[in-house]
């Protein structure tokens, strides 16, 4: 017997269950056991994830059922609106791309991708703390557009059919149980498990539907033409601004047709998709043993370049009581994650680092545009992600005390292969290979003791210690000008008695560009927690814990950190016998998480890198071939004593429930500081370095969530229930290092004391008409103003325009968000209405910045400058904008001016349902068909807001809507949900 | 029972994992390379050295510096359609153009300076370490580092005028240092360049007496012309002297490569072999007497960084309009004579060569004298490029030799040196009668054989302290518009550094 249970464990140390361990136990099932001692129970009341049980019953409830109806294909889109301060970003409506998320505020300004990563919240799945992408890869990119590799959201794997709940923690303590991967929140995803009871069920949910192809108007060269016209018109005589002054060549012939003929590329370009999803999940077993099975899959199709995303997934989950004190439970989650991605040259030349001549734009004729289509066809580019997730637990019992011991590991890999056509770029072919992978495996153990003190008072104390490793490494590959567009990888020479053995064949080996490279982290903790209950009256959680990263610097390696949960029961205090009060809780929590550093240069203090590269040749690692060392200029300097960072948060919440029209309020007041974080400094410019990393920057989060929620009509026949939640967050820099007041961070200013999105702009007010109008002297950076420049705000009076008469405007995060729900039930049919909103945030239309900005972008080497075949499309208010001199050298069009700057608050219909619950009419069956359950759906189904563009939603971390991204679509789909 | 002999067996398993910690909390980045790791061995000194170099090219082609301010400030060139090189043609160097920003910020060429001050202050440390690291590898080391470190101010001066001078790594203990007198800093540069020059060798790995053995184990055909040697320090010397118009100096500095150049390898070139796409400007040679390479063979080629990337467009390279182009009576002015190699017009106006110039008679002629395409080939379609970035090569030093000795008064020797080019190129010897003025015809033979070289704009201003014939630029040199505006982040950091007064 001993023997057996030594082999189970060191099953469970490399992550596994052997069959013997599982054969063996099954033969002891024949100790009967009461159904209140079943499996799932007693897993359940371990608690381990959340403090105390509170009450999602009525507050914040993301309702799971109603959400597996919509065609959403990623976490982001379910919690979307749906979840009090948990801000959704969707910015490209291409399925399976990056959703950042931010939870009551961000940390650190989002000055990169690297700082969206770094406030991302932790996504927790079954206890599994997920580990996501890492950023590191943007080190060999010349434009971090987007990272190397598929790319693909990696929350795109969860099956929301699999799913019980889902929890954004707001409870201090409870976030501070997931330690630094928690610093940022936790979302906590809790799959469904066996009901135990054996009977054997299947569950079955499908919906087909459409995404709708939008209208829009499209223009061709002759409007392009009339629009630059009225610029020569004002600010030329002839024509020509000045004698190097070159008109472009594709506007000038106007019996052009590829230019001037009909404007047709939509239909070519947008595109109806089908959209599906079939998924099934098999459950049965006992309470000695269950199991239960799911798999599915879904396609999610864009409205543009037919990009979709196909999803593929399977759960196996298991659960076995070979003894009365031992559980064993396992799950592994595997999915599959398929791209059809986007055709922009934006993203395809900002990988390739190459700018082709780009003097001539995409023809908006649609054979012509075709033809270009076509090469895309004769290459490749297969986006593939292998995620998997999976556990394996034993839990030991023995009568009050308990003890877990956990295997986890979160895997995820990714593959990008190309090839694209030489037509597609100046007869220059590209191929690229992407191979990367990043790994968390964890390994934790914890004792805990239930101790009943007498009737009124009980006692929960636990310690616990988990290991963690992370492991993030890529390979990644690319080579130009193949020797054909019919061999698409790269050959290699595989005869061992040739001289070129291993030597490229189809690609110039002097063209072939390689890299790899790793990151690890591993994390250290030990944590202690007492929870104590008085009388179902007031529960309080004390929990302590110290964290090791190697990530930190060897003398300031460990962080202590304490947190205090409260929760204080008024109705079982006070009201313990009023039925009209269904609840009235207070709570209360304060505590301490440390934040991990991302890379691991830190921990190693002053060091030595290869950097010797420069502006659009970055990757350059030596001389001469001999590889080279240098202080890390590039990247900035990194110094000793860098302390760790940590988060200290407050919450103070109250929740209010009455019988009467089911009235249910959720308030929530927080406070969150983020101390001593490193921020890469410009400074030290005089030795070299562009930059060095400090500690010491503290940005303050404050804000209120609020649910309000009532059923304003309830009769036997109809009922209509509604509920709205806000969340206002309002965040502010506290201090910089060095005791810095400004910061200019590129385009951006930190000041403390102000917030940390805001933009950074010049006023405008107008524009001059007439030399004489420009006040004596009034330069712009030292150039002299003159007619046709824009009038700038001179906002310290110093008849100068510079960087000091920039002011912080707008919000990059909106000040207010949420969404509006309602239901209405009437008989067996239901509709659902879903509202979502953001207030008070704004964004820079630079798609009409580029616009106008013509002159500086015609055949510029830059992003900004390549025409997309959506330059055809007629967008924005053209009316908005004053006539500037475009060749003015003050660039009268820069970005950075209010004069783009535009209200980007909206209101969305995101969702209605509407469902007829098919049970009773299949009644004749009614022993096997549990429910089921009809029902439509329409999706993004109308915008009410007064942006210009596109849609206001539709902008990446920067605020700078490009308009190159894609729409998202509008979705109609047909389902039917069938519970056996 | 059973049950608490089980929590025992528990036990250790559980405190087993409190152990292991330590160890695993130890990792060493496999990105960077720790202080530690660093300085202990002939590897370390050799990559912190290439490092220096690696860098000091870096400030050279980062955004096409080099020539941005050596070529496109002259003002030979025009530009159709980018804004920002039209500025930098108008002198409207303070534009708000990232580009001209990043040409104003000195950052990279302190990057230079700290890496070979780091350099001077680790490497002894190896010398103790490793015992494969010899006196004598360790002197031509720091005897190349000073030479960076020199060059990158004699830069510097140049652009800024008076920079900060910073001669020790002050590693992790940076304080902001204000701007010193650019004479002294001249003065400095040239005993540092002299003091350099005494300890490089003629070339690396070729049994020359200042360098024993094998260089860093590599055979002499991996430093050719990739590293910089004696007469590169010569050659930046007699620069040097020139830009303070102190010929006298110049003349020597200039006569000690005329009576050593086929020590150091190097050659007078053929107007074919100076011109071919694989001719002087591909890979590295020994014929470039100071020069950064970028090698083909290595995968060193880059899109970026190379004057091709400026000047090239159809017909050479597959590009509709050229950043930078020469406009036909610039051409015309500048080639005014017959039978000249490098380019000049038939009776009909038709280019009788088309080495320097393509579609001569088209809008935008295409200036091609160097067109290193990849590998060396002709095929139009890619745009990466190899040549190298060449500093200074003999004729450039035949021609500043001509000039001091012009100035000084040896009009003779100078026409000597002189024709010297001019025959080389197929043109007759100079005569005062057709050429014009000798400082004239120097200049423009200048002009003319180091096209796209970078040398043009500080030529002009080297030529306008002579002549004095051309009020604006005299403008320019007496008010210290000749020099660059501070970036503004330097202003940003620095409380000490205060902007150029011309760009006040």
């Amino acid at each position: 017997m001993y023997m057996i249970k030594k082999r189970c464990l060191s099953g469970l140390v490399v992550l596994g269950w052997s069959c013997t361990c599982c054969s063996l136990v099954s033969g002891q099932d024949n100790k009967q056991l009461s159904p209140s001692d079943s499996l799932k129970l007693q897993i359940g009341t371990v608690k381990l994830d959340s403090v105390f049980q509170i009450k999602t019953s009525q507050v914040n409830p993301i309702e799971i059922k109603k959400r597996s109806l919509l065609p959403y294909t990623s976490l982001q889109q379910y919690l979307k609106g749906n979840n009090t301060g948990l801000h959704v970003t969707e910015p490209s409506g291409e399925p399976g791309t990056k959703q950042p998320m931010y939870f009551r505020g961000v940390s650190r300004p989002l000055l990169s991708d690297i700082d969206v990563f770094q406030n991302q919240p932790l996504v927790v799945v079954d206890g599994i703390p997920l580990v996501g992408e890492h950023p590191f890869a943007y080190a060999v990119q010349t434009y971090d557009l987007e990272r190397i590799g598929p790319a693909t959201n990696l929350f795109a794997n969860i099956n929301i059919d699999m799913v019980k709940s889902i929890e954004v923690l707001k409870d201090v303590a409870a976030m501070a149980m997931y330690g630094p991967n928690a610093a940022n929140g936790a979302i906590v995803v809790q799959t469904k498990e066996p009901k135990a009871d054996k009977t054997n069920r299947i569950a079955v949910n499908m919906y087909t539907g459409l995404a709708q192809r939008p209208q829009v108007t499209t223009i061709n060269g002759e409007y392009e033409n009339r629009f630059r016209k009225q610029f020569y018109d004002l600010y030329t005589s002839n024509g020509r601004y000045d004698d190097g002054d070159s008109y472009p060549i594709y506007l000038s012939d106007s019996l052009n047709m590829n230019y001037f003929g009909q404007s047709d590329w939509t239909d070519s370009y947008y595109n109806n998709g089908l959209v599906y999803n079939l998924n099934a999940n098999l459950s049965g077993g006992g309470p000695r043993a269950n199991f239960q099975f799911a798999a599915g899959s879904t396609q999610d199709k864009g409205v543009a370049d037919k990009v979709k995303l196909n999803k593929y997934y399977a759960l196996f989950g298991l659960n076995m009581r070979p003894l009365t004190w031992l559980t064993f439970s396992m799950q592994a989650n595997i999915s599959r994650l398929d791209r059809n991605r986007n055709l922009n040259m934006r993203d395809r030349f900002a990988q390739l680092a190459y700018f082709p001549d780009l003097s001539a734009p995409l023809s908006p004729n649609k054979e012509v545009y075709n033809e270009y289509l076509s090469y895309y066809k004769k290459g490749f580019d297969n986006n593939k992600t292998n995620v998997v997730q999976g556990y394996g637990k034993l839990q030991l019992d023995f009568g009050n005390f308990h003890f877990l011991t956990t295997g986890m590991v979160d895997y995820n890999e990714g593959y990008r292969d190309q090839f694209y056509h030489s037509k597609l770029m100046e007869s220059n072919n590209f191929a690229s290979n992407y191979y990367g992978y990043n790994q968390r495996a964890i390994f934790d153990n914890k004792a805990y003791y239930d101790w009943k003190i007498d009737d009124k008072n009980s006692l929960n104390l636990l310690i616990g210690n988990s290991l963690q490793w992370d492991t993030y490494r890529y390979n990644y590959a690319y080579a130009y000008k193949g020797v054909n567009d019919f061999i698409k990888v790269n050959l290699l020479e595989d005869d061992p008695l040739k001289s070129n053995y291993l030597e490229a064949t189809a690609y110039p080996k002097a063209l072939i560009f390689k890299f790899l490279d790793r990151i690890r982290h591993n994390l250290v903790s030990f944590y202690g927690r007492a929870n104590y209950n008085y009388d179902k009256k007031v529960d309080v959680s004390l929990l302590l814990r110290t964290d090791g990263s190697s990530n930190a610097q060897p003398d300031a390696r460990w962080i202590f950190t304490p947190s205090l949960s409260a929760n204080w029961n008024i109705k079982n205090s006070y009201f313990v016998s009023d039925n009209s009060l269904k609840d009235l809780t207070a709570r209360f929590s304060v505590g301490r998480i440390g934040v991990s550093n991302v890379f691991d240069d830190f921990a190693q203090g002053p060091n030595y890198v290869a950097q010797m590269g420069f502006t659009g040749n970055q990757l350059i690692a030596g001389y001469n071939a001999i590889a080279g060392l240098v202080r890390p200029y590039e990247s900035g300097w990194v110094g000793y004593n860098i302390p760790w960072a940590y988060t200290d948060q407050a919450n103070l919440g109250i929740d209010y429930a009455i019988q009467k029209r089911n009235i249910h309020v959720s308030l929530d007041v927080y406070l969150k500081q983020t101390k001593n974080q490193l921020i890469n400094i410009p400074s030290y410019s005089e030795y070299g370095y562009k930059s060095s990393y400090m500690a010491g920057m503290d940005v303050q989060n404050t804000g209120v969530e609020l649910t309000v929620g009532l059923d304003p009509i309830q009769s036997d026949r109809f009922k209509w229930s509604t509920a709205l939640n806000v969340s206002h967050n309002q965040n502010k820099l506290k201090a910089l290092p060095n005791d810095l007041e400004q910061l200019v961070m590129g385009n951006s200013l930190l000041e403390v004391g102000k917030s940390l999105d805001q933009y950074w702009l010049l006023s405008n007010t107008g524009i001059y008409k007439t030399d004489a109008e420009v006040p004596q002297g009034m330069t712009y950076n030292s150039i002299q103003l003159r007619a046709g420049d824009p009038i700038w705000k001179d906002q310290n009076g110093d008849n100068r325009i510079d960087d000091s008469d920039r002011t912080l405007q707008g919000h990059r995060l909106p000040l207010l968000f949420g969404n509006w729900s309602n239901n209405f039930v009437f008989g067996k049919w239901d509709l659902g209405i879903n509202m979502y909103y953001n207030i008070g945030r704004e964004l820079i239309n630079q798609e009409m910045v580029t616009r106008f900005d013509f002159i500086n972008n015609e055949g510029a080497k830059k992003l900004d400058a390549i025409k997309e075949v959506t330059y055809w499309e007629k967008r924005g208010d053209y009316s908005k904008y004053p006539l500037y001199n475009p060749w003015s050298s003050v660039i009268p069009y820069q970005a950075d001016q209010d004069l783009f700057l535009e209200n980007a608050s909206f209101l969305k219909i995101r969702a209605i349902t509407l469902g007829y619950d098919l049970t009773s009419l299949l009644g004749g069956r009614q022993q096997r068909i549990q429910r089921a359950y009809a029902y439509v759906s329409a999706n993004n189904v109308a915008t009410i807001t007064s942006y210009s563009g596109v849609d206001p939603e539709i902008v990446d971390y920067t605020g700078y809507d490009i308009g190159s991204k894609m729409r998202i679509p509008r979705i109609y789909t047909l389902g039917i949900k069938v519970d056996f | 029972m059973k049950r608490y002999h089980l929590i025992i067996r528990f036990l250790p398993l559980f405190l087993l994992s409190l152990g292991g910690c330590k160890k695993m909390l130890d990792i060493d980045s496999s990105r960077t390379v720790k202080e530690e790791n660093m300085w202990n061995a002939l590897e370390d000194t050799r990559a912190g050295l290439m490092g220096i170099y690696g860098l000091t090219k870096a400030a050279l082609d980062d955004n096409n510096a080099y020539w941005l301010y050596g070529e496109v400030r002259s003002g030979d060139f025009e530009s159709p359609n980018r804004q920002d090189l039209k500025a930098i043609i108008k002198n409207d160097l303070k534009a708000n153009y990232e580009s001209l920003g990043a040409l104003s910020n000195w950052r990279r060429w302190f990057a230079v300076v700290n890496a070979a001050n780091i350099f001077m202050e680790r490497a002894p440390e190896v010398r103790a370490k490793d015992l494969r690291y010899t006196e004598n590898n360790l002197v031509v080391d720091v005897a190349q580092a000073r030479f960076l470190r020199a060059y990158a101010y004699f830069n510097m001066v140049r652009i800024w005028g008076d920079v900060p001078l910073i001669l020790n790594s002050h590693d992790g203990n940076f304080e902001n240092k204000a701007r010193e007198d650019r004479l002294k800093i001249y003065a400095w540069i040239e005993k540092e360049m002299f003091e350099a020059a005494q300890l490089l060798p003629y070339s690396y790995s070729t049994g020359d007496e200042q360098q024993i053995g094998n260089y860093y184990n590599e055979a002499s055909s991996r430093w050719s012309g990739a590293l910089v040697r004696k007469l590169s320090a010569y050659a930046i010397l007699a620069h040097l002297a020139a830009w303070q118009a102190n010929y006298a100096d110049a003349a020597a500095y200039t006569q000690f490569i005329m009576d050593n150049y086929s020590k150091g390898g190097a050659y007078y070139l053929s107007t074919s072999f100076l011109t071919d796409g694989n001719g002087f400007f591909f890979e590295k040679r020994s014929e470039q007497m100071f020069s950064f390479p970028y090698i083909w063979a290595h995968v060193e080629a880059s899109f970026t960084g190379h004057i091709e990337e400026l000047t090239l467009a159809s017909p050479v390279v597959s590009k509709s309009v050229p950043d930078i182009y020469m406009p036909k009576e610039t051409i015309l002015k500048t080639f005014n004579e017959k039978k000249d190699q490098r380019f000049s017009i038939d009776t009909l106006g038709n280019p009788n060569t088309e080495v320097y110039f393509r579609n001569f008679n088209s809008k935008y002629p295409i200036f091609s004298k160097i067109k290193c395409i990849m590998g060396g080939s002709s095929d139009p379609t890619f745009r990466i490029f190899t040549s190298a970035t060449i500093l200074t090569r003999l004729e450039d030093i035949t021609l500043l030799r001509a000039e001091a000795l012009a100035v000084l008064g040896e009009k003779s020797t100078a026409i000597e040196l002189l024709n010297e080019i001019r025959e080389r190129r197929g043109l007759k010897v100079y005569s005062e009668t057709v050429n014009g003025d000798l400082i004239d015809a120097i200049f423009l033979e200048r002009k003319r054989e180091l096209m796209g070289e970078g040398h043009r704009w500080y030529d002009m201003i080297r030529r306008e302290k002579i002549k004095h014939d051309n009020p604006q630029l005299a403008g320019l040199i007496a008010n210290d518009g000749i020099y660059w505006p501070i970036a503004k982040e330097i202003l940003a950091q620095n409380k000490l550094i205060a902007q150029n007064s011309y760009w006040k």
